[in-house]
């Protein structure tokens, strides 16, 4: 809608606080960011200006480089693993089986549980001598399999990234409340024409929570998959060999070292794949999407 | 229009809560700006302390009281005001981030891992160098301020010390035919192979989390290899690539998945009794008294001896012995002279000789004062303190050598040495190039 | 329509999806079970069984006294109330601020309208660990250092570019036809906000309420760096209590994290059953 002239003060005032707090809170401190990104810095000595060298030295430190890869990863199976497994628990919980306030309340335990014992826990699960899944696999015969999980190369990220895929609750429960949301009359009227649940899953369901709580989601996940830090923090500090290291680890290593300028470089540099990330899911649940183009022609006609 | 009275409502309700909260609490930079003025003696001084020498700190009892004591005797004059801190990293990226925008505290406690040489250099720091040199830095033991001292000024104390040095589990020892600790790292891994034949880990190493343990052999191998003067080139020494092979190998003697280890399975492993050695600082000593840990009605202490570190070939490093600071003791720079000297009595009232075996006593740790150990220290301490007594020099720990982009880096450095990724020169390089990308 | 439904003579093909179902439900159940559990029974070992033995053994004497350890922290149940109060406040002050915001980003086209939009959607990328200095300096200069309200206004406002991006997305499938029609009736732009949109967007609030405070909740750097008095910790803070430079007494630890989780989780159950009543009863969509 074009705002009109009486609606444009009570705009400004709506936008306002949001504004304020966008200029402190962000606006000021990332132009901090970049300006110490091109500096060499301690924090404490004077800084000297040193062109886009932190960025070169970046881009040439293999573990900052698996950095990026790892959250690229860890984005893309939190987007389109994890959220749609809770999408799948969204739908089979909305069909009220017996207990489904028990369960849909017991998947989001582990939200408030702290991370530091989510960390033990599955240290302990993928500990190499007394560890539950190696017991698992030699009390099945397949001990040849039993490793130090997280002190491999080859199985420490997949086994950080594959535990916490698992824990859905907190989208299930924001995909749970839009399907309810969703009028019955279109069930009623599927199930009358004989379409199985899962058809109306897949044609009803979905569609309708496509552009809305699924879209939130998939963001939602993605973006917590590049800013991914604690799990990882706790659980393999980003070893072995850096195997396991994230964007927002390695910036906290580099402060750590006092290494400000290399830290706010690589903050730099999270924002920005931040950004192309959220750009293309958008894209991507924009296309070939009608009801967006019959909307967006609406507000035109309306403008 | 009931929403929108009950939102309107509700917000007001907030915004009193909001007001209430923040006259409980009011602004101020120092937490003595809680306190009612009416409490507050005029006059009084306020010095503000974050201290992780509190909760289940071994340090945590006797501090406590010292400073109670402190503020009874100064009251109505000081009061020093303790901010309790216990997650060290947490401490850590607090106390740097109030020296980087200038509100560093009063008092504050740095390790190694600060850039103290930086520090020092900042002028932030009050400059207590007329202070120790008006007869204070006699308490201290000799060339405690060396290697912290910038221009011959002390502005950063040197006060918890630690030593390293190897205690075992004779149990295992003779069971795998030992009745001695090894004198070399040749024979020492003679030893280990028995052990390990004996069906027992030689000793704990971690690659996991900050990597403490293997840091701390590493730091013993390079001493017994490069001896004295084996920081004097920085990295280029190779001590360090010679000590790489050694800690590569004993990474066969350890207990599995060593490399995904942290300091929990380090210490579970050696109190289970399934490990042999165990290299921690003195203020792990505590644990081998506790009834917790007792096996069989027999303390940790009953079966544990007191090593020194091995020498190594035609090595430099026989009777050297690898020490670091624990913690030192920082002052921020005053302009208020009265609170300088308030400032400075604290100081100096907590590291006195007298206090200084007191806590010594409770806690089990070391410190860079001349102090006359209690006649009721543990034997194990007993033992560390003579092995310290009879080195004939000693050596920091590499994380006090370098700065701290190199112990940010040994997790990773070791963890790929271990699994193959880089040869033992790839180790080093590792190392050296976080080194520089921090410098 | 689920009874109609009942009658039916099962296909192999729904009996297969059912067990198919009842598989997920229990594997996640049993899946976000396992910890809480675990670390119910880890809180009542002692430290040398928890770190010498199987860590999923059970204690041989249940050690009660663990519990009594993390009782005996200095105002444990303040620092519970204090994450409660700051959560809330911040919760609260954010999801309005949210709204508005949103709302107007989402339902008006003006000048800026799609630049502004992409500065919230940066925002939610932001790596706040690397401002640490810049908040530190922002929070003394408003003299908040020390203060809830200190607390309050940073986390609430830390959480503002992820709350509006999550209400506008719901506000965007709103249908503008709803609001025209106010419109053509007259209805203002408050009154639009307040009898439409928020009543039809509150998924998407109740989904950043809960963002937010979870957010909060778990929230332990900022809470120890812009705070020093012990009265206002958080119970972040508290947890971390067992912790210290050289050891970590898990076992005391653990308790301390069950008793911060019972309020908790009761707060949740009770709050779902608003939120969900609420929700329920709103508009539908099609």
């Amino acid at each position: 809608m074009k705002p009109t002239r009486s609606d444009r003060s009570a705009l400004a005032a709506f936008m306002a606080p949001a504004l304020i707090i966008m200029l402190v809170f962000f606006v000021i401190p990332v132009i901090y960011v970049v300006v110490v990104s091109v500096l060499k810095w301690n924090g404490i000595s004077t800084a000297t200006f040193t062109d886009i060298q932190n960025f070169a030295k970046l881009f040439k430190d293999k573990a900052f480089v698996r950095s990026v890869t790892n959250n690229v990863i860890w984005a893309l199976v939190a987007g389109f693993i994890q959220v749609p497994l809770a999408m799948v628990m969204a739908i089979i919980l909305s069909r009220k089986p017996a207990g489904w306030k028990f369960f849909r309340t017991v998947y989001f335990f582990p939200q408030v549980i702290s991370g530091i014992a989510l960390a033990t826990l599955w240290r302990a699960i993928y500990n190499a001598d007394t560890g539950l899944l190696n017991g698992l696999l030699r009390s099945i015969g397949l001990g040849d399999l039993a490793r130090d999980w997280l002190g491999t190369v080859d199985t420490a990220f997949p086994a950080v990234l594959i535990y916490w895929v698992f824990y859905v609750g907190y989208y299930m429960v924001i995909m749970m409340a839009d399907i309810t949301t969703i009028d019955s009359s279109y069930y009623e009227a599927a199930t009358i024409d004989g379409a199985s649940d899962f058809q109306q899953a897949i044609y009803i369901t979905i569609p309708l929570i496509k552009r809305t709580s699924l879209l939130t989601c998939v963001t939602l996940a993605s973006v917590l998959g590049l800013r991914q830090f604690e799990q990882v923090y706790m659980l393999t500090n980003g070893g072995p060999a850096n195997r396991t290291s994230t964007m927002v680890l390695y910036m906290y290593k580099k402060l750590q070292d006092t290494n400000y300028g290399m830290a706010s470089a690589s903050a730099v540099i999270l924002i920005i794949v931040g950004v192309i990330f959220i750009v293309c899911i958008r894209a991507l649940f924009n296309i070939g999407n009608d009801e967006v183009r019959a909307q967006k022609k609406m507000r035109r006609a309306v403008k | 229009m009931k929403k929108l009275i009950a939102l309107l409502l509700a917000m007001v309700m907030v915004f009193a809560l909001a007001a209430c909260g923040q006259q409980t609490a009011p602004a101020g930079e120092q937490p003595a700006a809680e306190q009612p003025a009416a409490e507050q003696p005029a006059g009084e001084i306020v010095i503000n302390f974050p201290s992780i020498w509190v909760g289940t700190d071994s340090k945590a009892e006797y501090m406590g009281k010292l400073i109670e004591a402190f503020n009874e005797e100064n009251a109505g004059a000081i009061k020093v005001v303790v901010e309790e801190q216990t997650d060290y990293q947490a401490y850590r990226d607090k106390i740097r981030t109030t020296i980087t925008t200038g509100s560093a505290p009063d008092i504050c406690i740095l390790d190694t891992t600060f850039d103290i040489k930086a520090y020092a250099e900042s002028g932030k720091f009050m400059d207590l160098t007329p202070y120790l040199e008006a007869g204070w830095g006699d308490t201290f033991t000799d060339g405690a301020f060396d290697a912290w001292s910038v221009d011959g000024k002390v502005s950063i104390l040197p006060f918890e010390s630690a030593v390293f040095t190897p205690i075992y589990n004779t149990e295992i020892l003779a069971a795998a035919g030992w009745d001695h600790f090894p004198a070399t790292y040749d024979e020492f891994f003679q030893m280990a192979e028995d052990v390990k034949a004996a069906g027992y880990n030689v000793m704990g190493q971690m690659a996991g989390d900050n990597a403490w343990s293997s840091m701390l052999w590493y730091s013993l191998i390079v001493e017994a290899i490069g001896g004295k003067d084996v920081y004097a080139n920085g990295l280029s020494d190779p001590a360090f690539v010679e000590a790489a092979k050694v800690l590569k190998e004993m990474y066969n003697y350890t207990f599995d998945g060593a490399v995904s280890a942290t300091a929990g399975d380090v210490n579970g492993h050696f109190i289970a009794r399934d490990t042999a050695i165990y290299l921690n600082g003195p203020w792990w000593i505590a644990n081998f008294y506790k009834e917790d840990n007792a096996v069989d009605g027999k303390l940790l202490a009953d079966v544990c001896e007191v090593a020194v570190n091995p020498g190594y070939g035609e090595g430099k490093g026989v009777g050297g012995l690898v020490t670091t600071v624990q913690g030192f003791l920082a002052a921020a720079k005053q302009d208020d002279p009265a609170k300088e000297a308030a400032v400075v009595k604290f100081l100096q009232y907590v590291t006195d000789p007298a206090h200084v075996s007191e806590l010594a006593l409770s806690s089990g740790a070391m410190f860079f004062v001349k102090y006359t150990p209690s006649p009721d220290t543990n034997v194990i301490s007993q033992k560390v303190t003579e092995v310290a007594n009879s080195a004939e020099f000693t050596i920091l720990h590499v994380n006090g050598a370098f700065p701290t982009a190199f112990s940010t880096e040994f997790p990773a450095a070791v963890s790929a040495l271990v699994l193959g990724e880089v040869d033992e020169q790839g180790f080093v390089d590792m190392l050296q190039t976080a080194i520089d990308n921090a410098a | 329509m689920t009874e109609s439904r009942v009658h039916h003579k099962l296909s192999p093909k729904e009996i297969v999806l059912g067990i198919l179902r009842w598989f997920l439900i229990l594997f996640f159940a049993a899946y976000t079970l396992f910890p809480l559990i675990w670390l119910t029974i880890s809180s009542l070992k002692t430290n040398f069984e928890f770190l010498a033995l199987s860590p999923f053994a059970l204690p041989a004497v249940p050690q009660w006294q663990n519990y009594a350890n993390a009782l005996s922290v200095a105002g444990l149940g303040r620092m519970l109330l204090n994450s409660v109060f700051v959560g809330l406040l911040a919760t609260v002050f954010n999801v309005i601020v949210a709204s508005m915001s949103a709302y107007c980003i989402s339902r008006f086209r003006f000048n800026g309208r799609e630049r502004i939009y992409t500065l919230f959607t940066a925002g939610i990328l932001v790596p706040l660990n690397a401002l640490m200095v810049p908040y530190f300096v922002i929070i003394n200069k408003l003299g908040l250092y020390n203060t809830y309200g200190g607390m309050v206004l940073l986390y609430c406002a830390i959480g503002i570019p992820m709350s509006t991006f999550l209400i506008r997305g719901l506000m965007d499938s709103i249908p503008m036809d709803l609001e025209e029609a106010a419109y053509i009736d007259g209805c203002g732009f408050y009154g639009r906000f307040f009898h439409i949109i928020l009543p039809l967007s509150r998924t998407g609030i109740v989904t950043a309420a809960t963002f937010e405070f979870l957010t909060c909740w778990n929230e332990f750097v900022f809470a120890n760096l812009i705070v020093s008095s012990e009265k206002l910790r958080t119970i972040q803070v508290g947890i971390r209590y067992f912790t210290n430079q050289f050891s970590t007494d898990y076992v005391s630890m653990y308790a301390a994290i069950v008793i911060s989780i019972v309020p908790s989780i009761l707060g949740y159950i009770l709050f779902q059953e608003q939120i969900i009543s609420g929700m329920t009863s709103g508009a539908v969509k099609g």
